[in-house]
């Protein structure tokens, strides 16, 4: 769901924000057909929305049969498609990266979620949605580390995940509290983002 | 979570939006001498004379004490002929249309700012009710209190604005 609004805000502009309505069912109000003056879609970044967008679906299907390796494998398949250089593409690629870890993580692979957070954050560096959320995760990956260190004896080391647990999602709060800030005082300008 | 429809910033839209369908429904059937209202400061003026009399007064006997009286008012633009009334209808159809348009864009966007602060505020009780459980040194509790007073503060603003999340 949260793909679609993505790929449906690109489709009305490359405005996140002004392609919500898109997404909307229904309503074909900020979409493409429904603005032939607007600017025109890069083919090649509708296709890689579209292509992402299945893949979602697909990891959503496998998710709900408890196919939990199947929808790893959905969106490690996303996270590898040959994609144009653009800030809808980082965010999607981003989104799909903080679902992948939080996968992994309940597999207990944390190394895997690790690597899957840090490719995220590479994507997307500004105080948005998928960093904060991306952060959330991280934090939830040091909390899981943290257990596991204790429960292996490790005290100190475990005492440094928990640490750096709370530092992230205290981050992950103050991004996300700025990124509700600017939603509701910009009118939509960069609210999605 | 997503934003509710009935949120507050769409509701203070939809009048508006009301009002244009209005607007745009009733101009057909306008008389050339009631020109219509602006909607709002940016609304395109059916007619040069309103404005112009709503922002100063006119005639001499207006005429604040100690000025010279005010010239006397022009008089008013000849009708259109009858011609002409096509286009001028016309052209106030179109005007009223963009202001739709524009208004059901603000509509779009308003909803949209919603689900993006609906978004971000579910990571957000996310993120503070982790941090909390982690919370053992008194530090770490001050600043479990801090993302809690964060926290509230976020969803009465996405109350305010959009009427809450579901």
């Amino acid at each position: 769901m949260k793909l679609g609004w993505l790929i449906l805000a690109v489709a009305v502009g490359g405005s996140s924000v002004a392609l919500a309505g898109c997404r909307g069912e229904g309503s074909t109000a900020g979409c493409p057909s429904a603005e032939p003056a607007g600017p025109p879609v890069d083919e090649a970044l509708m296709a890689f929305l579209s292509a992402a967008r299945a893949l979602h679906h697909e990891a959503d299907v496998r998710q709900s049969a408890n196919d939990t390796a199947g929808a790893i494998a959905s969106l490690e398949r996303l996270v590898a498609l040959p994609a144009p250089t653009a800030v809808e593409v980082d965010e999607v690629i981003a989104d799909a990266r903080a679902r992948l870890a939080e996968l992994r993580l309940g597999q207990g692979d944390v190394d895997g979620a690790d690597r899957d957070v840090h490719a995220g954050l590479q994507r997307v560096k500004g105080p948005t949605y998928f960093r904060g959320h991306l952060l959330e995760v991280e934090g939830l990956l040091e909390e899981a580390r943290a257990g596991a260190l204790a429960d292996a004896g490790k005290s100190e080391e475990a005492t440094r995940a928990r640490a750096k647990a709370v530092d992230l999602l205290e981050e992950a709060v103050k991004v996300q509290e700025r990124v509700i800030d600017r939603a509701l005082a910009d009118g939509g300008k960069d609210g999605d983002r | 979570m997503t934003r509710t429809p009935s949120g507050a910033r769409r509701a203070s839209i939809g009048p508006f939006v009301l009002g244009l369908a209005v607007l745009l429904c009733s101009c057909g059937g306008a008389q050339q001498s009631q020109a219509p209202a602006p909607t709002t400061p940016n609304a395109p003026a059916f007619s040069d004379e309103a404005p112009a009399a709503s922002a100063a007064p006119t005639g001499g006997v207006h005429a604040a004490p100690g000025q010279p009286p005010l010239s006397p008012r022009p008089p008013p633009p000849p009708p259109p002929s009858p011609a002409d009334q096509p286009t001028v209808r016309g052209a106030a159809r179109i005007a009223a249309g963009a202001e739709l348009d524009r208004a059901q864009r603000d509509l779009e966007l308003a909803a949209s700012d919603c689900e993006s602060a609906c978004r971000a505020l579910a990571s957000m009780e996310r993120a503070t009710s982790h941090l909390c459980s982690l919370a053992e040194e008194p530090d770490d509790q001050r600043r479990c209190d801090d993302a809690r007073h964060r926290l509230t503060a976020a969803r009465g603003r996405v109350r305010a604005a959009c009427g809450g999340c579901r």
